[in-house]
């Protein structure tokens, strides 16, 4: 392409604007001054150890990270084979079944989390784990839907329906022909699925209950009481673990498989 | 009419690649000249280099006696056909048409005329108010090219414009681009690799390889008296004779046969050429001058012919027959290499 | 495929969607329009004669537009560039503008809190060079939940057009070009209406998530620029005003439901490319 300069010096500024306050939150999780101030006086690592000494932080990571694989998990178990089923043949209202399915990405995460503590919580009474669990999987849900449904539409089918011919029953020709030519869609479709659950606030935050908080809801209160770097010292081993995901994805499936 | 001149034009790609080396070429006033090679001749790139999209590192563009080298290409009003034919998808026929005249502020009557008489003149008329999206592709061609004519280009510059055309509209399309061209009188750049397409189209041929001109001319001075190896295998050239000199119009093969060449050019080493319709088949007693036995290896129908894959002494040879006279293979023949046909390369 | 294997297959999802979504939704939703035996609108009357909910519901609806014209401003240029560079740069530049996106929304607005804050960068920078002399309050304002949101939704708005800017080709512009555009008027004429199914796909996205973003208003706004989403989170959690919040909440989903519907609309209207 032949170059232009103020094109590539606007997009430069917005890459700057889109950087830079990440990368000045790490810089200040080195700092010894206990505000956030710059230059840096010092440094350490003392905001970590800070980090892996709070109860909360760490009750909420172990908390974040099971949700999201449950969700997840749930949110495949039921969304692959209705995916499959949109996909595979002219169903009755097909589109109408897929934006019901798609449905909990049009109603506002702070609305799903107010009418769920209000109908799960208050009404049925449930306990916080499981009342964070349906909350989780709603959020997931769409990923799962819409990735998944956009593998399917690339696979063909003439295979599924030669490995018939062949004898192999339709149970068993889904999960040896069907899945494995659509696995990179469902580990895409985990990734992001995870992500999303795992940086929720707006469903976690009505959700969660005495002593049972997320991560990003622990962090959330954190900072309301304390301003000290702890929360940048979260914050890059959080940023650290999200380059490792986005390495491996961009190894694995390509970074495109994050965009879609 | 314009005229154009290519003064010893050099491109590198990331400064290392040399794409175009030093080339030379010469363009008349209303010329159909083609640029004809195989795929990273360096053709495209010259089209580009006179279209402005990319400056070469060094040399010169003339149009007429203008320096255009460095003109950004919006200035420089040339006409463009691409190969994708780049219609505008969210602006009808009429629309399309209408880009290059919106930029050059003209009366609106006036506009709307030329636009009508170019839609008259590529047949379009009655599509006038259709999006590209429901046109077929011949329709698209005359789209692209009276979007380019319009304007009233100083050049009208085509690249590869009939490759996405199947067989039989390429032919119609064909013909109707020579004639628009000869009837505008406008100076034309036509890049192809179909050397059909490009005999036929041309009043001369540039035939590119490896970033530089290898032989320009006539189509029927290409097609009968190629200049290098590379030309001639290109345009269907497939018997190549090791030959030395002997004397005025007489070369010898490295197995001792004695050809006589009548356009000789007077080197000492070189290769002798002929396409294989060219050889004839004689009668086995025929051992008059050029004349060579052969053995048949492989016999290949082709329609309204047979080709016959010979091993000889002087090499494999390819010889197109179509006189129905079948030899089988295994079996001895020949055949003669007339002087007439045979080129020095 | 049979019927009944098909029905087996979307069962769950439906009645697991229907029992947590649909259920929970119609249990806070309906007695908001339901009182006494008989549909009312008043409760929604009420709100939108109530100056304090209206200049919330108008600056929620502010911040989302402004935001998403600025989105536009930066993301279109930006955009484009990243579907010109070569494959290699591409992927990494995606990369770049995915990485906050995947990034805890807390933790891109404690970023802005420390840039902005009375002992911010901001004001450090400005103090240092003599500019002012008391450090200027930034946070805790509309400017600053602005561009928190800004700052949350332009890598969406980006990744979205990159994904329709990369599909036209290169020709259009050159086309454009040879015709006698210059490079800026071509992309004005060309690229940009080209984009447009993009650039209506992205503005919903940022339009509604600005709509409803929770985070980055409660971090960056304070109790004094309260959105829809705070005013939610405030009548049920501080003030147990259950209806109160419900009726929020409902204003909400329609208000974003009336935009993307509104916005698709102009974009089926925009977009005459004709059918086959």
């Amino acid at each position: 392409m032949r170059k232009n300069k103020f094109l590539t010096f606007y997009a430069c500024l917005v890459f700057g604007f889109l950087f830079l306050p990440l990368a000045i939150i790490a810089v200040t999780a080195f700092n010894t001054a206990p505000t956030i101030s710059f230059p840096i006086s010092g440094f350490t690592l003392k905001w970590f150890a800070n980090v892996f000494a709070t109860k909360s932080f760490l009750s909420g990571f172990q908390l974040s990270f099971m949700l999201a694989i449950v969700a997840t998990l749930i949110a495949l178990l039921v969304g692959v084979p209705a995916a499959y089923a949109l996909s595979r043949n002219s169903v009755k209202g097909k589109k109408l079944l897929k934006s019901f399915f798609l449905s909990p990405t049009i109603i506002p995460g702070i609305v799903v989390g107010y009418s769920l503590y209000q109908f799960i919580v208050l009404k049925m009474k449930l306990p916080v784990m499981q009342g964070l669990l349906i909350g989780h999987f709603l959020v997931v849900l769409p990923y799962v839907i819409r990735v998944v449904g956009s593998a399917l539409e690339q696979f063909d089918f003439s295979i599924e329906e030669m490995a018939w011919t062949l004898g192999c029953g339709k149970v068993k020709a889904f999960f040896k022909v069907v899945l494995p030519n659509i696995s990179s869609g469902i580990v895409a479709a985990f990734m992001l699925a995870f992500i999303n659950s795992f940086n929720n606030i707006p469903v976690s935050m009505f959700l969660s209950g005495p002593g049972v908080r997320t991560l990003p809801t622990a962090l959330m209160n954190y900072i309301e009481y304390f301003y000290d770097p702890t929360v940048s010292a979260v914050s890059v081993l959080l940023m650290a673990a999200t380059i490792v995901i986005m390495f491996v994805v961009e190894k694995t499936l390509g970074i495109g498989a994050l965009t879609k | 009419m314009s005229k154009v001149t290519l003064n010893d034009i050099n491109v590198s790609y990331d400064g290392k690649t040399q794409i175009l080396k030093g080339l030379n070429l010469e363009i008349g006033e209303g010329e159909l000249v083609s640029l004809l090679g195989p795929s990273g001749c360096g053709k495209t790139t010259t089209l580009r280099v006179i279209a402005g999209f990319i400056i070469p590192s060094s040399g010169q563009l003339l149009v007429d006696t203008e320096e255009m080298t460095k003109v950004p290409v919006h200035k420089r009003n040339f006409g463009l056909v691409f190969q994708s034919y780049a219609l505008f998808p969210h602006l009808s026929v009429y629309e399309n048409v209408a880009f290059g005249l919106k930029l050059r502020k003209m009366d609106k009557n006036e506009m709307d005329r030329k636009i009508k008489e170019i839609l008259e003149v590529c047949d379009l008329t009655e599509y006038a108010q259709r999006f590209p999206k429901q046109l077929s592709g011949g329709q698209r061609q005359r789209v692209a090219l009276a979007r380019a004519l319009v304007i009233e280009p100083r050049l009208l510059l085509l690249d590869e414009p009939l490759s996405n055309l199947d067989a039989k509209l390429r032919l119609n399309m064909r013909v109707e681009i020579k004639r628009l061209q000869k009837k505008l009188g406008i100076t034309t750049v036509f890049v192809t690799h179909d050397q059909e397409e490009c005999f036929s189209i041309s009043d001369k041929v540039a035939v590119m390889n490896g970033g530089v001109i290898e032989q320009f001319g006539t189509p029927e001075e290409i097609y009968s008296r190629p200049k290098t190896e590379f030309v001639a295998r290109f345009i269907g050239f497939e018997n190549f004779i090791k030959l030395r000199r002997k004397a005025a119009q007489t070369y010898v093969a490295e197995d001792g046969s004695v050809f006589a060449v009548e356009k000789d050019g007077g080197q000492e080493e070189c290769l002798g050429t002929i396409r294989p319709d060219d050889i004839q088949i004689v009668s086995s007693n025929d051992t008059g001058s050029n004349t060579i036995l052969a053995k048949v290896e492989v016999r290949t129908y082709l329609g309204k012919s047979y080709q016959y894959e010979l091993s000889t002494p002087i090499g494999r040879l390819v010889v197109n027959d179509g006189s129905g006279n079948l030899v089988n293979a295994g079996e001895t023949m020949r055949i003669m290499l007339p002087s007439t046909k045979i080129v020095l390369v | 495929m049979k019927k009944q294997s098909t029905i087996l297959l979307i069962a769950p999802i439906t009645i697991l969607l229907v029992v947590v979504l649909i259920l929970p939704l119609l249990a806070v939703l309906l007695p908001t329009v339901w009182e006494g035996g008989a549909v009312t609108l008043s409760r929604y009357l009420s709100f939108f004669q109530d100056p304090y909910y209206i200049k919330i519901f108008v600056r929620t609806l502010r911040i989302a537009l402004i935001c998403t014209l600025v989105c536009m401003i930066l993301g279109i240029p930006t955009a484009y560039f990243i579907s010109r560079v070569s494959k290699k740069w591409r992927g990494i530049l995606m990369s770049i503008a995915l990485f906050p996106m995947l990034t805890n929304s807390v933790i891109r607005a404690f970023a802005w809190i420390n840039i902005l804050g009375k002992n911010g960068i901001v004001n450090q920078i400005l103090t240092a060079l003599h500019v002012v002399d008391q450090p200027l309050s930034m946070l805790y304002t509309e400017f600053s939940v602005l561009i928190g949101t800004i700052y949350l939704f332009l890598p969406l708005m980006i990744i979205t057009l990159v994904g329709v800017m990369e599909n036209i080709d290169n020709d259009m512009m050159e086309a454009a070009e040879s015709l006698g555009a210059s490079r800026l008027l071509s992309f004005v004429k060309v690229i940009l209406p080209m984009s447009i199914p993009g650039i209506i796909t992205g503005s919903v996205l940022v339009f509604t998530g600005a709509m409803t973003a929770y985070t980055t208003p409660q971090l960056l706004g304070g109790p004094k620029n309260m959105l829809l989403s705070t005013l939610i989170y405030q009548r049920a959690m501080t003030l147990n005003d259950w209806t109160g919040a419900s009726v929020v909440a409902l204003v909400m989903i329609v208000t974003t439901l009336i935009v993307m519907k509104g916005l698709n609309f102009v974009a089926d209207r925009l977009d005459k490319r004709g059918e086959n």
